[in-house]
């Protein structure tokens, strides 16, 4: 598979998540909302469950493949 | 971008509560309805979902046993519903329309620009017996015509411009500022004499035409002739044959003495503004006038000066409405003294005034001789002052032609 130089996400349903500092998060590739309060947003990955743990934290929009979400972000964890 | 297409489609805003929120939101995702801005509230969730998914979301709730309530529509689908339940406003907005269509297919304001000899009145009535005037249609202005009569019925004008502006007829127009020949031409038939207009000594003079009566020197008194425009043609044993008539020009100085004297009292009055005022709102229509006054002027002296606006809905477009303000401010009268400086800087001022008008006129001061004199109650200016001046003016000959066997043939011939 390295050596097609395909794309992973594509290839292993992998999520990616993308942090701008620590207000912003975009994420791709992910399966459902488990959780979600103003303290914590906990995803569902093909794999694993992402938590992303802090403060004031909303999702501005989501849509099948993408979500973003705003606030304070503290910690990111996977599950 | 994105908030305008969500304007234009419209969008709910909508409070959820229930077991399992983030069920529904799963849910939601999966059909494909789009919400945004989804905020969590401790016990409640608050979304916005467009006005489609809105509709798709009961069954979706009843499954994840959430329940939804509307919070508020926004976008224009709402809008527009809402005007449609107002159809008083939106006839009134029509109608407003409608109006200024209409208005803007009539004059409303004419201005003339460029005229210094013919007044706006001349030319506003001019106008008005033609027709022309505010309020007229715009359809109904031959600009073109306008401006060949106004060149044709006016000598005075030479050239025009009329144009619209908006709904603004502007008129320029330039006026012909060298005098007509026949005005020129009316001086010369008659004859003219320059009179001396004050007494006094002719101290300069050149003739350019006419005949001068006095010399360099000369006393004169006021209404003398001193350069005539009758022109004598003598017979052959010196007697007047007959006289031609010219308009006497010639440039002469006469000198004269003159007193001033300027008085000023020492005592005066002077007015003391208290700080105290008070503002009377003025409302007026035509000569009508009210003044929102609920009490008498509690001052013992005071100045009243007043401020009043004319209504007007364009530039020359007044309304017989007035509006404004008087202010009345109170002062205090206290007698007092004038220091000497003050008396000395008081004359001194209005001499120098004097001077001033003196040099305007065109006076030459040649000597002159200033008194200060004080007494008691008051300070005295005294000046005596020699002037020279060109103080002289045209008047019609006096001279009667001659009545002589030799002229008459003249004529006859």
């Amino acid at each position: 598979m390295e050596s097609l130089k395909l794309p992973k996400d594509t290839m292993l349903g992998a999520a990616i998540v993308t942090v701008t500092g620590n207000r912003e998060a975009f994420i791709e590739n992910y399966k459902g909302i488990l959780e979600y309060t103003t303290e914590s947003i906990v995803l569902q990955g093909k794999n694993a469950k992402i938590c992303f743990e802090g403060s004031s934290l909303s999702i501005d929009y989501y849509t099948n493949e993408d979500m973003k979400i705003s606030g304070k972000i503290d910690a990111l964890r996977y599950l | 971008m994105l908030h305008w297409i969500q304007y234009l489609r419209g969008y709910v805003v909508i409070k959820v509560w229930g077991y399992s929120v983030e069920r529904l939101l799963n849910l939601l995702g999966n059909h494909d309805i789009l919400v945004w801005d989804i905020e969590d509230h401790g016990g409640y969730h608050t979304m916005h979902i467009s006005v489609d998914g809105f509709f798709a979301l009961k069954p979706l709730l009843k499954k994840t046993g959430t329940r939804a309530a509307v919070m508020g529509k926004y976008g224009l689908p709402f809008f527009v519903s809402k005007m449609m339940r107002r159809k008083l406003f939106v006839a009134g907005l029509v109608c407003c329309i409608l109006f200024w269509c209409l208005a803007s297919r009539f004059i409303w304001d004419i201005r003339i620009e460029g005229n210094y000899a013919l007044t706006e009145d001349v030319l506003m009535d001019y106008l008005e017996e033609r027709g022309v005037r505010t309020t007229m249609k715009k359809s109904a202005l031959d600009i073109a015509a306008l401006e060949q009569d106004l060149r044709e019925d006016y000598d005075l004008i030479t050239w025009t411009s009329a144009q619209l502006k908006g709904t603004t007829l502007v008129i320029h127009i330039k006026e012909n500022d060298m005098p007509s020949y026949e005005d020129r031409a009316d001086v010369k038939e008659q004859g003219m004499d320059l009179v001396a207009e004050k007494d006094g000594v002719v101290t300069y003079m050149i003739t350019r035409s006419g005949v001068p009566c006095v010399a360099c020197g000369d006393s004169v008194k006021k209404g003398d002739i001193l350069v005539s425009g009758a022109v004598p043609v003598y017979n052959e044993d010196t007697t007047v044959r007959k006289y031609q008539y010219v308009q006497a020009d010639a440039d002469i100085t006469l000198r004269y003495g003159q007193n001033i004297s300027l008085e000023e009292a020492i005592a005066y009055d002077e007015k003391c503004y208290t700080g105290e005022s008070m503002e009377i709102p003025v409302f007026g229509a035509g000569e009508k006038q009210i003044s929102l006054r609920l009490f008498d002027i509690p001052y013992g002296y005071y100045d009243i000066s007043e401020e009043k606006k004319q209504v007007k809905l364009l530039d020359h477009l007044y309304l017989p409405l007035y509006y404004g303000k008087r202010t009345v401010q109170e002062y205090e009268i206290t007698p007092k003294m004038h220091t000497d400086e003050e008396m000395k800087a008081l004359l001194q001022e209005q001499w120098r005034k004097i001077i001033v008008t003196l040099d305007e006129k065109g006076v030459q001061i040649v000597e002159k001789n200033v008194t200060m004199k004080k007494n008691d109650k008051k300070w005295v200016l005294q000046a005596h002052m020699q002037l020279e001046e060109s103080a002289v003016k045209l008047v019609p000959t006096a001279t009667e032609p001659v009545v002589s066997p030799e002229a008459e043939e003249e004529q006859a011939q």
